[in-house]
């Protein structure tokens, strides 16, 4: 037989249990379908081999027999099968080996490989059973281990190297009496006898042994996630899966953090140029991620981090360029065990960072390192560090594309950057306690800047829209419905914004039912149509202004509201701003001490919201809390004192605190963490009630983006209350609760081609639509003339306006587009119209409301 | 307002309620619910009652503060002299920075109304059990795994919710009770309209509650975990020490003995477990319980503060952790201190000022639970002989300190356990025990 055969790997989970062994045969039969032959790698069942570890650390691990059996007696029931001489004999060969208990090496490595060997078997039987015929393949008669120079004895038994070259030769013994095998991972055969096992990730390693041997036509890992991601979704759950990679690329993302695939599984594959696959066992119809020789794709792929890294830092004393400097160095490393990952060197100073390796937490190990090198240097420990990578082949050609994230990183103290010459990462060593979130939000700036977008080449579905459960409910647009009636609206005049009170209700009636809220704010900055107004107030929400502006319109549109519900937060109010709040009678929130003091009259005996600024003073480094933010926004916490005076001395009392962090926020903890910051610091304010926890809750912009998940927000306010119960919690959203009530109509005017770029130059622009121009924020747009066709160009949507940053959006597929056609440019119901100007004496859009 | 009054105090089907008022004002309750209690033994009853009065009295200096009004009426049977001696003591002494801060002078305007007493009390008969009170922080589950260690049974016990507490009573891995404490919302209404605010004797009104827990349970021993370190005045004002700490300290500890013996009677042990330890001798125990390190916290800052990331925990700005983080430094390898922390709060430049005043060296001593300027002096001192830590700025900088002044007693003598303390003979084996 010649067909190059499909190594198919399965790891401890998708062995468990009968249901994924259905799954496993699916899989097998369709790849023996594509007339294949198939070789399935298994792991041993999950929780075995730990479960042989520890039995082997007791004096009797014979103990231990029944406990061990027992899964795999299990699942031979739940699959159906009769006990042949075979599997007596495989349990019979653990039975004896356990009695045959030794401190020996050899004896350590044979007992462990007996969980693949009994899951292996499980497997045979079933597969036979199953498929009619598979060989039980002893992985040891392939796979010889690499005897390697100075090896430790340990090493050589129990993480072991192999190395193949193809031998296509071979799959005649493998596939001789039939197209399917199935064989161990984790073991192989010690070059002078008896068992070795391949370490850590030692299974994937089998898998691609076993694809570079018999030159396979591919190896699938299938594992419980659909791939690799572009960072950690645990971490983001926006992340994208990797639908492409090459092998250094891949190699790369595992060494920095990623856990899917162990490193060390893709050399051989390199070598021997076979690609691998990673799928998701539960979710098979999933794309999953290729690994393979894939022409070189620049850009950055991913993110990763890793955590609780050391730095040690030597400064030179007078010995740097002398011969064997930093050989001294290295070897006083190497004597303490510990093993040197990143570097950084200028003319007086190298600085080396390590990982969290038990070695290093053994105590002493460091205070004896760092003994050793002050005889040669000057020596500092930097920790706790997080090591930052962005990942991806020919990085350094992106670097002009990447300023925006180069400045967010630049923020924090960076101890280290290292960008070695294969050009495949850049690293960054920062403060952990400046890392928080610093993957996300540079995960963020990749997502807004485009960089993760292609044509779905590389880039994926987020993890998110994969995994995310319930909380993924993707809304129908209101506006489809509406398609005949916008087209008509657009034939009176363009640009024009649409808004749907409709939808704009539906979201206020989601919030108002969060357990734990006391008050919604909206905050009418969003979208000051009086319209709008009418109907939040119908929903029973407050309101939120920060303009004297504001307040005439609040008063203008809802004749007879009681002030009550309106918190009043301007940024440098004036003396009559505060005035014609006071005589309206909403509450107020003040920014800063300024206005007490110059007019303490309109505040005396008042009841007052003091604006705090946690970005600053909450666990950062010194750097972010002056140069960070920036925000003018506010005042720290170590301000409130003075205000408390301030407040007692005009008897005005403080009865809220009020924080607003930011926009765009998907993870509903923000909330909570913002809510219990609050609490702490009103734990010295005894008049506080209220904790007006800000806005910023997350819209997704793309289609398939799932929104904020409601029910967690929910559980994170109700955990509020429950732990603070003084206190009522507020928001105040505005974007969330219009955003995607509004839609921007807008005609083509023209076309223009430029090389390989299309323009449709709009009526709109940024003077209608400032946010793509300011915030580069993406709005999905729709060719609404021809909504039923297919996509058939890509083009940038610009306006009429003389300024370069005059784009909406950018390489945006487009059913063939005419001048005439009306665009229909989404989420738009927030910052739209709010924010329109009249430059170049441009008019200003219209605005209806239905 | 003239008068603060002693209205009620009852206790029906696991909660006590415990009333107060000022003149003829709202009644104000606070509430004690006791998850599962099991019944009051009718032998024990009588005491129960009496402890109930003496909970009702303490921790109605929470509510007397308000106004801190010259005259105090029991609408209830008042205490025996002796006790209501001992209540004017606590009133004071425990409310001595609260004075402070809001000049008011309370030495002789607390003055407790009294009637005879009956006599000396009967023994209790109470199982051989010990309650342990948890805080959140590393006292006291070093006090429990010192229990542990040496087989004693233990209850571990928490007063208000606490999301912190109940992971490390999760993490100790034993049953414990939370008594769910609710103060009178009214307490909040008074404070916003100018009531008078400040610190309290939480210990103090914690032993109390922790005597009901003793009766209605049954434990003969209860083992706070306060240090030395408390019994050091704060800050001297105008010739008097203010002990931020006070109801932590031995004059508290002895004076609440008396007050158990005479007024509930003999059969009950109340000691703090770790008074014969400094909190470097507690530091260096608990840099051994490894299982605390991810859930624990003593900042009081972030002391309500859900999450597992160490900044969630971890304020790092305040003296608490400035003093746990240098008290542990000395015996945890660098790198893992510092995940723990998630911030090397020895390397940071701002905290120097900090830092001295902890030492002593300058600036005031903070109004906080740390240990002594000769313990901090130790630690630096041993750090600065170190080389993973001698770079770092604050190290760096105590070098310079340290130069000027004679050297502190090394750390192993600040680790032998000395001075009084109480523990019952049954436990006296830990003082023994290597730190």
């Amino acid at each position: 037989m010649s067909a190059r055969p499909v190594v198919l790997k399965f790891g401890g989970t998708s062995v468990a249990s009968a249901e994924r062994w259905v799954e496993i045969g699916r899989i097998a039969r369709a790849r023996l379908g594509e007339g294949r032959p198939v070789l399935i790698v298994v792991s041993a069942l999950a929780g075995i081999t730990n479960a042989l570890l520890a039995a082997m650390r007791d004096p009797k691990p014979g103990q231990a027999l029944p406990e061990l059996l027992k899964p795999h007696h299990e699942l031979r029931r739940a699959l159906r099968l009769s006990d042949g001489a075979e599997w007596e004999a495989a349990v019979e060969r653990l039975r004896s080996l356990a009695a045959e208990a030794s401190d020996s090496l050899a004896w350590q490595a044979e007992w462990l490989a007996q969980g693949e060997l009994l899951s292996s078997r499980i497997g045979a039987d079933w597969l036979a059973r199953e498929l009619g015929r598979c060989r039980f393949v002893d992985a040891r008669e392939f796979l010889i281990a690499q005897p390697i120079p100075n090896q430790s004895e340990r090493a050589s038994r129990l993480s072991a190297l192999c190395e193949v070259r193809p031998q296509p030769e071979r799959r005649e013994r493998l596939f001789g009496t039939g197209p399917l095998a199935i064989t161990q991972g984790f073991i192989a055969a010690h070059p002078e006898g008896g068992t070795a096992l391949l370490g850590r990730g030692g299974s994937d390693t089998s898998a691609s042994l076993f694809g570079a041997l018999l030159q396979a036509e591919r190896v699938e890992i299938w594992t419980d996630v659909a791939g690799m991601f572009s960072a950690n979704p645990r971490e983001v759950p926006e992340a994208r899966l990797l639908r492409e990679l090459d092998y250094e690329e891949a190699q790369e993302i595992a060494s920095t953090g990623a856990k899917v695939l162990h490193p060390r599984c893709l050399d051989p594959l390199k070598e021997a140029a076979v690609p691998l696959y990673v799928f998701d066992t539960a979710r098979p119809e999933l794309p999953g991620t290729r690994i393979g020789t894939s022409p070189p794709r620049p850009g950055v792929k991913a993110i990763s981090a890793r955590h609780r890294v050391t730095l040690v830092s030597m400064e030179t004393i007078g010995m740097w360029q002398q011969v064997g400097f930093l050989a001294a160095v290295f070897d006083i490393f190497r004597r303490h065990g510990l093993s040197v990952d990143l570097i950084g060197s200028a003319e007086t100073n190298v600085t080396v960072s390590l990982d969290p390796t038990e070695n290093l937490l053994e105590p002493g190990t460091i205070e004896a390192l760092c003994k050793d090198l002050a005889s040669v240097c000057r020596v500092k420990v930097i920790a706790p560090c997080t090591a930052i990578s962005l990942v991806g082949r020919g990085i350094r050609s992106w670097m002009h594309r990447l300023s925006e994230l180069m400045r967010l990183i630049g923020e924090r103290r960076v101890h280290l950057v290292s960008q070695s010459s294969n050009d495949l990462n850049l690293t960054f060593v920062v403060d952990e306690a400046d890392a928080g979130d610093l993957v996300p939000r540079l995960h963020e700036l990749l997502l807004r800047f485009g960089l993760l977008e292609d044509d779905g080449a590389v880039f994926g579905p987020s993890w998110k829209s994969l995994y995310g459960g319930a909380a993924s409910v993707v809304r129908r647009e209101w506006w489809r419905e509406w398609r005949e009636r916008l087209l008509e609206e657009a034939a009176l005049g363009t640009p024009v914004y649409v808004y749907d009170l409709a939808t704009a209700r539906a979201r206020a009636r989601e919030l108002r039912s969060l357990a734990g809220l006391d008050r919604l704010l909206y905050a009418v900055k969003a979208n000051a149509h009086p319209a709008l107004i009418a109907a939040f107030a119908e929903e029973g929400l407050g309101f939120e202004c920060v303009s004297a502006g504001e307040l005439k319109r609040l008063a203008a549109a809802l004749p007879g509201l009681d002030f009550e519900r309106v918190l009043f937060t301007p940024s440098f109010g004036e003396e009559a701003d505060f005035a014609l709040a006071r005589r309206l009678g909403a509450r107020i929130t003040i920014d800063d001490l300024g206005p007490l003091r110059r007019w303490p009259e309109l505040f005396r005996g008042q009841s007052l919201f003091l604006r705090i600024d946690l970005g600053r003073g909450v666990g950062h480094h010194e750097k972010v809390r002056t140069g960070g933010s920036g925000s003018k926004f506010g005042m720290t916490p170590a301000e409130l004192g003075e205000a408390e005076r301030a407040c007692r001395e005009l008897g005005a009392t403080i009865e809220g605190l009020h924080a607003h962090l930011g926009s765009g926020i998907f993870d509903p903890d923000h909330w909570r963490e913002v809510g219990a910051q609050l609490a702490s610091l009103a734990d010295r304010l005894p008049a506080v009630r209220i904790l007006d926890l800000g806005g910023g809750l997350g819209v997704p912009s793309r289609p398939a983006e799932p929104g904020l998940d409601l029910g967690a927000l929910s559980a994170a306010l109700s955990e509020l209350s429950r732990l603070y119960p003084r206190f009522r919690f507020w928001l105040e959203p505005g974007r969330y609760l219009v955003a995607e009530a509004g839609v921007l109509l807008a005609r083509v005017r023209g076309l223009k081609r430029k090389q390989s770029q299309v323009f449709l130059g709009l009526d709109a622009g940024m003077h209608t639509l400032l946010r793509p121009a300011l915030y580069d924020a993406y709005h999905p747009v729709w060719n609404l003339s021809r909504l039923d066709e297919p996509a058939s160009m890509r083009a940038h949507l610009v306006g009429p306006i003389c300024e370069s940053g005059d784009i909406l959006a950018r390489h945006r597929a487009l059913p063939e587009t005419a001048p005439g056609d009306v665009i229909l440019i989404g989420l738009a119901g927030a910052y739209g119209a709010a924010m329109a100007s009249r430059y170049n004496l441009q008019p200003l859009p219209r605005e209806v409301a239905w | 307002m003239r008068v603060f009054r002693f209205l009620d105090a009852r206790y029906e089907a696991g909660e006590a309620r415990l009333v107060y008022a000022f003149d003829g004002g709202p009644e104000l309750t606070e509430s004690l619910r006791f998850p599962g209690a099991p019944a009051v033994p009718p032998e024990r009853a009588e005491a129960f009652e009496r402890a109930l009065a003496l909970t009702h009295w303490i921790a109605g200096v929470s509510y007397y503060k308000a106004f801190a009004p010259a005259r105090i009426e029991c609408a209830t049977a008042p205490p025996d002299p002796a006790v209501a001696a001992a209540l004017e003591r606590i009133y004071v002494e425990g409310l001595a920075e609260f004075s402070f801060r809001n000049g008011i002078d309370l030495r002789g305007r607390v003055r407790f109304p009294s009637a005879q007493g009956s006599g000396p009390r009967p023994s209790l008969s109470l199982p051989r059990r010990t309650l342990l009170p948890l805080g959140g922080g590393k006292d006291s589950l070093v006090a429990l795994e010192m229990l542990r260690e040496v087989g004693e049974p233990l209850l571990p016990v928490w007063v208000g919710r606490s999301a912190l507490i109940e992971a490390c009573a999760e993490r100790a891995g034993l049953p414990a009770i939370n008594v769910d404490r609710q103060i009178a919302p009214e307490l909040f209404e008074l404070n916003r309209q100018g009531a008078l605010n400040g610190h309290v004797p939480v210990t103090a009104i914690h032993s109390a509650i922790m005597v009901l827990v003793a009766l209605l349970y049954g434990a003969d021993a209860i083992a706070f975990a306060n240090e030395r370190s408390a019994d050091l005045p704060t800050r001297v004002i105008e010739g008097r020490g203010v002990n931020h700490q006070w109801s932590k300290s031995l004059d508290f500890e002895r004076l609440f003995r008396t007050m158990l013996g005479g007024w509930i009677g003999a059969g009950i042990e109340y000691f703090s477990l770790l008074r014969p330890f400094s909190e470097l001798a507690v530091a260096a125990r608990f840099s051994r319980m490894r299982r605390y390190f991810d859930v624990f916290s003593s900042c009081n800052r972030n002391f309500r503060i859900l999450g597992t990331r160490p900044a969630s925990r971890w304020c790092g700005e305040c003296p608490k952790c400035h003093f746990v983080y240098l008290a542990m430094a000395p015996f945890l390898p660098k790198p893992e201190l510092a995940a723990v922390f998630g911030r090397n709060l020895l390397d940071e430049e701002s905290l120097i000022p900090a830092y001295a005043a902890l030492a002593g060296i300058a600036g005031e001593r903070p109004f906080e639970c740390v240990g002594e300027p000769v313990e901090v002096r130790a630690a630096l001192a041993a750090l600065a002989e170190q080389a993973a830590w001698r770079e770092d700025a604050v190290i760096a900088a105590a070098r310079r300190w340290l130069e000027r002044l004679p050297p502190p007693p090394s750390l192993g003598e600040l680790l032998r356990p000395s001075g009084p303390h109480h523990l019952p003979s049954r436990l006296e084996s830990l003082l023994d025990a290597p730190h």
